[in-house]
């Protein structure tokens, strides 16, 4: 279980963090790949004045060469059988020029009167090499599926929209040049596009600047036409905007993952600590020196908190590209944890085992030999008998709470274990609750990406922390009711039923479940509002009064188990292990 | 009046081969207000035999009544009930909660035979003085030694003035000068007319007894009235 913890909690953990400034890599990775251009500079229409505005930028600061000038139209694309949808239409050569040449993901390049489809659109309209579409109304064989750094990955804004209007988000679709002439002579929107090389490509600035009023994208006139220009920073910027919605996801929900391991595993490591305990007393009488003692102790946890890290790096290294890369729009092998996350997470999976096993430890090493074998090895943690003394009966209630404050320890794990849950399960109603976001494109509702993508990460992180805090309730439950069952037998046999202690070992989960689940709901909101859309939509409060309630119920149904379990254990037999 | 009566009480263990007879077919009377001694070699099954006598475990065979009551075919509940008002038990290995002082030890099975804590606090406060430990109230068990400790059991053993107290080697884990303490009060119980049913090791422990009696393997072999 300190394996599945752990290595879930830097599953979570790692992707977070590996996510700020991946996608710009993946984005760089795909540049590199297909000679990307350092600047898309778009003129409103065909016109020769604006081919002749863009040709002439050849001359312009740092401009080292151009493309020849394209023409695209902005059209519909209509799948056999399925609703359209809008298109750009780039005509291009047979053979790419030096500057963007699309990546081959499958089949080929065009050809007379075949086109190819940009990889994150054939992906998102499930289109396949081979599939017949209408363009415009004629008809095409898809031949190829490539990948490109000019545009923006899909469906992010393809950039200069028609007539250099308003960005329209469509589908990229390269056909032959010629096969174009067809939608030159209809009434389609179109604009003309080049693209630039730099002599220093981080140096686009000196460009922008000279032409427009920004650094990074924005329109000026170059002689009679106006000319929008957009630089292959900014085209990753946009790429990576998607993903900063679900870094603080991944980030705090790691933290919080990693808190639930913690918690989890230190209760784990304190049920086990009776045994461990009379170990260390064994080898103290032996002679072994508290550095070793404690270097024994540590061996065990920290060897399978490594394994487990190792665990989740991996599992975050298979998900990582679906979750930096969802639309397929950029080449993901450019992906990988680097070197930083693994030092993280590593360091934060032998904190949760030093944690874990640090109480017991010290606790070992400092008693001496004698009292760890006699009197203290049967010692149990205070708190866990106390609330369950506590919890008896009401009136025993009393007595126990006097005693909580001695040793608050587990409770307020337990509490903040709670709270943790909450806090992911306030966040999921509240972004459940909110309405989908979707785009129409023309005609079919994409659901927006973005959105979309953090919506199911929270789900997956909701899931993790609810699958671990079950875990951990279960862990707690059955680590109190061993170490308890002394103090239970000797409830029994001063007239305690099975039922009162079943009851009592419930309430004493209950009892910091209660706080935990309400703390969680402000703390959830808090996120929300801090990390969520700024202006958040119509919210089912009453929904929320649901956490703790499920909360506890989920509690009370899971501790029933273990408690039952020891309940109707044999007095006798107890009591005569115990003194055993 | 009998506050005990047992009639062919057997346990077994295991089966075939590997079968104990813990308690081997016994009959026992026990009138009120009489202290009671059982020895035997180890293993013999004395500490079976008393814990069928309060109810905390099950008999193979026969029939146990506390107070006219027949407890072996007792409801869980209906012996949790029986054990909080009629039975108080003390241990060799004196089995205080070690979480809790020597006054919530003796209050907690007051608190669950449902008194206020008030009560609870009173009647803690009473028997704590009664055993001389009035000073050591707020003490946990590991602080105390073993004769206080099995004091504090005592003490809690009689919270409820029980029916009958039954006491598994009380002086078992105890040096002589404890020994002597936990006899004195036994002493003092017997004179109050306390029904008392002790297993023993120890000659001197079974000398204050008003009788006697010897285990060997499950069944009673001698069973001696001593003066009264
Ligand atoms: N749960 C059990 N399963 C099998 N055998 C058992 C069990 N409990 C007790 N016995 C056996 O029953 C017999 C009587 O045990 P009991 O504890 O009553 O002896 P005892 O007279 O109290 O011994 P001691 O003086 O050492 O305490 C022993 O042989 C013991 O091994
Ligand atoms: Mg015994």
């Amino acid at each position: 279980m300190l394996v599945l913890s752990v290595a879930v909690a830097s599953a979570v953990l790692s992707l977070g963090m590996s996510l700020p400034g991946v996608t710009e890599r993946l984005y760089l990775h795909t540049r590199a790949a297909t000679a990307g251009p350092d600047v898309v500079a778009l003129a409103p229409d065909d016109s020769p004045v604006a081919t002749s505005a863009l040709t002439s930028l050849v001359d312009a600061p740092g401009v080292a060469a151009t493309s020849r000038p394209y023409k695209q139209f902005w059209a519909t694309l209509t799948p056999r059988g399925r609703p359209e949808v809008r298109v750009v239409v780039l005509g291009v050569d047979r053979k790419p020029g030096p500057i963007d040449r699309p990546l081959m993901v499958s089949g080929e390049w065009v050809s007379p009167g075949g086109v190819v489809v940009e990889k994150g659109f054939a992906t998102a309209v499930d289109l396949r090499v081979g599939d017949q579409v209408a363009i415009a109304g004629r008809s095409y064989p898809i031949v190829g599926i490539g990948v490109t750094a000019a545009r923006m990955a899909y469906p992010g804004a393809m950039m200069g929209g028609p007539g250099n209007g308003p960005s329209d988000r469509a589908g990229l679709v390269w056909m032959n040049e010629p096969d174009t002439r067809a939608l030159a002579a209809s009434d389609l929107p179109r604009t003309s596009i080049i693209y630039l090389r730099m002599h220093d490509p981080a140096a686009t600035s000196k460009y922008m600047i000279s032409y427009h009023e920004t650094r990074n994208s924005a329109g000026g006139f170059v002689g009679d036409s106006f000319v929008n220009s957009f630089t292959w920073q900014f085209i990753a910027n946009e790429d990576g905007r998607h993903l900063r919605d679900s870094q603080p996801i991944m980030i705090i929900g790691g933290w919080l993952l990693s808190f639930l391991a913690v918690a989890g595993m230190s209760t784990l490591a304190a049920g086990r600590a009776a045994g461990q305990v009379r170990r260390v007393g064994l080898l103290k009488v032996i002679g072994a020196t508290p550095g070793l003692i404690a270097v024994v102790l540590l061996t065990e946890y920290l060897i399978l908190a490594v394994l487990a890290d190792a665990l989740g790096l991996v599992v975050a290294h298979v998900l990582a590209p679906s979750i930096i890369n969802p639309s397929g729009s950029l080449l993901a092998d450019g992906a990988g944890l680097s070197g930083m996350v693994i030092l993280m997470t590593t360091i934060v999976a032998v904190g949760v085992a030093i944690l874990t096993v640090l109480g017991p430890a010290v606790r070992a090493v400092r008693s001496d030999a004698v009292t760890t074998l006699s009197a203290g090895s049967r010692r149990p943690e205070y708190l866990v008998m106390l609330s369950r003394v506590a919890a008896l009966l009401p009136t025993p209630l009393l007595l126990g709470l006097r005693l909580i404050a001695r040793r608050p320890g587990r409770a307020v794990l337990h509490l903040c274990g709670t709270a943790a849950t909450a806090i992911g399960l306030t966040v999921l109603l509240m972004v459940e609750s909110q309405p989908e976001q979707g785009w129409d494109f023309g005609g079919v509702v994409l659901a927006d990406l973005a959105n979309d993508q953090s919506r199911h990460l929270l789900m997956g992180v909701s899931a993790a922390l609810i699958a671990l805090s079950v875990v951990n309730t279960l862990t707690m439950t059955w680590t109190t009711a061993m170490e308890s069952r002394a103090t239970m037998a000797i409830a029994r046999t001063l007239g305690a039923t099975p039922g009162q202690i079943t009851w009592g070992l419930s309430v004493a989960q209950l009892l910091p479940t209660l706080p935990g689940a309400l703390a969680g709901i402000p703390a959830g909101l808090f996120l929300n509002w801090f990390f969520g859309p700024p202006d958040p939509p119509e919210m089912h409060t009453e929904w929320l009064f649901l956490v703790p309630l499920v909360l506890m119920l989920g509690t009370a149904l899971l501790t029933a188990l273990p408690a039952r379990a020891l309940a109707r254990r044999s007095v006798a037999e107890t009591l005569n292990a115990e003194t055993a | 009046m009998n506050v005990l009566q047992v009639r062919g009480l057997a346990k077994r263990h295991g089966q075939k081969q590997s079968l104990v007879r813990a308690v081997d077919g016994v009959d026992l009377d026990v009138p009120a207000g009489q202290t009671l001694a059982v020895m035997g070699p180890s293993g013999c099954g004395k500490s079976t035999l008393l814990h069928l006598l309060g109810g905390l475990e099950r008999p193979s065979d026969g029939e146990v009544w506390l107070a006219g009551e027949r407890i072996d075919t007792a409801s869980e509940r209906a012996l949790a009930r029986l054990r909080r008002r009629s039975v108080g038990f003390v241990f060799q290995a004196f089995h205080l909660v070690e979480e809790l002082s020597a006054a919530e030890n003796v209050e907690l099975p007051v608190l669950l035979a449902g008194s206020s804590p008030r009560q609870a606090r009173r009647r803690a406060r009473l028997l704590l003085e009664q055993v001389g430990l009035a000073d050591r109230a707020r003490h946990l068990p590991w602080k105390l030694s073993g004769g206080e400790r099995q004091r504090v059991a005592v003490a809690r053993a009689l919270a409820n003035e029980p029916l009958v107290v039954l006491a598994d080697e009380p002086t078992g884990n105890l040096d002589t000068a404890a020994t002597n303490e936990v006899l004195r009060l036994f002493a003092h119980l017997r004179a109050e007319g306390q029904t008392l049913v002790m297993v023993t090791h120890d000659g001197r422990v079974a000398a204050t007894a008003d009788r006697l009696i010897s285990m060997r393997d499950g069944m009673f072999v001698e069973d001696t009235w001593l003066a009264s």
